[in-house]
């Protein structure tokens, strides 16, 4: 008797999965540039970096 | 015939196969660059120091705004899309991603864009920027686009905003330069879109959006491409005199604008098809020139007194 089981549910086709890997190094990517910028403005403004118009 | 089956019944939940690529196209790149570009003239130009990284922010927030404001204008005009041959190839016709996922999209970029500018700019460049979203997606798409046949004049105000709002964001007010820019674009907007509009006609009307050719017929858009082309020129030419931009930006804008007058008379007297068809394409890749050497004369300008500044 095979230990391998049947996989429950929706399983995604490899085209699915692809695209969906595509998708989140995109999002992480995305995320990564905001922390950057918000990292570079605080160094770049100092203490000051609240201190905004309005 | 729509592209999209929308009374398909779905069994079992959709996945996604939408790759980065579908993302992409829903931020309308080729509008996203226009705009990219007359941001950055309108921070070029704004007086006093920038710095770098705070310029590039506002850029890349201004950019990803617009980028925003497509998407959400996709999720909006699925319908529309699947109609006209020009859209019928974009991610939400052609079923890559759905109405909801385009609506989700745009909205987070949105509102990261927005907060982003708001908390890391100024308050004021980013209030002008959720402006301008509101104003593309839901006075241009959700009202004017289908209702009447001056959608385009009104709703150009929403593109002609982002080197306001780039001005705002290094000055943290408003001055009147910032003002000609968005009136020279205002005005540039209505030529620009009817010269489109009538070599697709034939689109506008499957889709039953009332584009000018589509309502009031092709030559009497002939005729408002000739009159705003008219005006367009002379507000373009205007800052010269006023004293706002100098005497290099004043001639190129005049031999620019007899290229755009001549571009409108042609459109105007070529009532046959073959040769109204060549004009009015011609029309609208100049209107594309025009804008661009423009607005890089002003730029131009701006890094050459910048250097001359630097050496003196």
């Amino acid at each position: 008797m095979s230990d391998q089981r049947e996989p429950e549910g929706i399983v995604l086709t490899e085209a699915q999965k692809r695209s969906r890997r595509q998708r989140s190094i995109a999002i992480a990517l995305a995320l990564g540039v905001l922390v950057l910028l918000f990292f570079a403005v605080t160094i770049v403004k100092g203490p000051a970096v609240l201190n905004r118009p309005l | 015939m729509s592209v999209v089956d929308h009374n398909a019944i779905e069994l079992g939940p959709r996945i996604s196969e939408a790759d980065v690529g579908d993302y992409i196209a829903l931020l309308k790149p080729r509008v996203m660059s226009l705009v990219i570009f007359t941001a950055l003239v309108g921070l070029v130009i704004a007086p006093g120091h920038f710095h770098p990284v705070l310029a590039f922010t506002s850029l890349l927030c201004i950019a990803v705004g617009a980028g925003a404001s497509g998407a959400l204008n996709m999720a909006l005009e699925g319908d529309i899309d699947a109609l006209m041959t020009r859209t019928a190839n974009r991610p939400i016709p052609r079923g890559r991603v759905t109405r909801p996922e385009a609506m989700a999209f745009g909205m987070t970029l949105a509102f990261f864009s927005v907060m982003t500018l708001g908390i890391l700019v100024n308050w004021y460049a980013g209030a002008l920027l959720a402006f301008t979203i509101f104003f593309y997606v839901v006075i241009y798409t959700m009202w004017l686009k289908r209702w009447t046949a001056q959608n385009i004049v009104i709703g150009g105000a929403a593109g002609s905003l982002p080197p306001v709002v780039a001005w705002v964001a290094a000055t943290g007010s408003l001055s009147v330069e910032p003002l000609l820019l968005f009136l020279i674009i205002f005005f540039w907007t209505p030529p620009h879109f009817w010269a489109l509009a009538l070599f697709r006609s034939d689109d506008y009307a499957r889709a039953g959006v009332p584009m000018l050719p589509v309502v009031a017929g092709p030559d009497a858009t002939r005729l408002q491409i000739l009159l705003y082309t008219i005006v367009l020129v002379a507000v373009a030419a205007a800052p010269w005199p006023l004293g706002y931009f100098d005497a290099i930006y004043g001639v190129t804008s005049l031999v620019l604008g007899a290229g755009m007058l001549a571009c409108a008379v042609e459109v105007y007297r070529r009532r046959e098809r073959a040769g109204s068809l060549r004009a009015t394409r011609k029309m609208f890749a100049f209107s594309i020139l025009y804008l661009f050497a423009l607005f890089a004369t002003l730029l131009l300008e701006e890094v050459a007194h910048a250097v001359a500044a630097r050496i003196g």
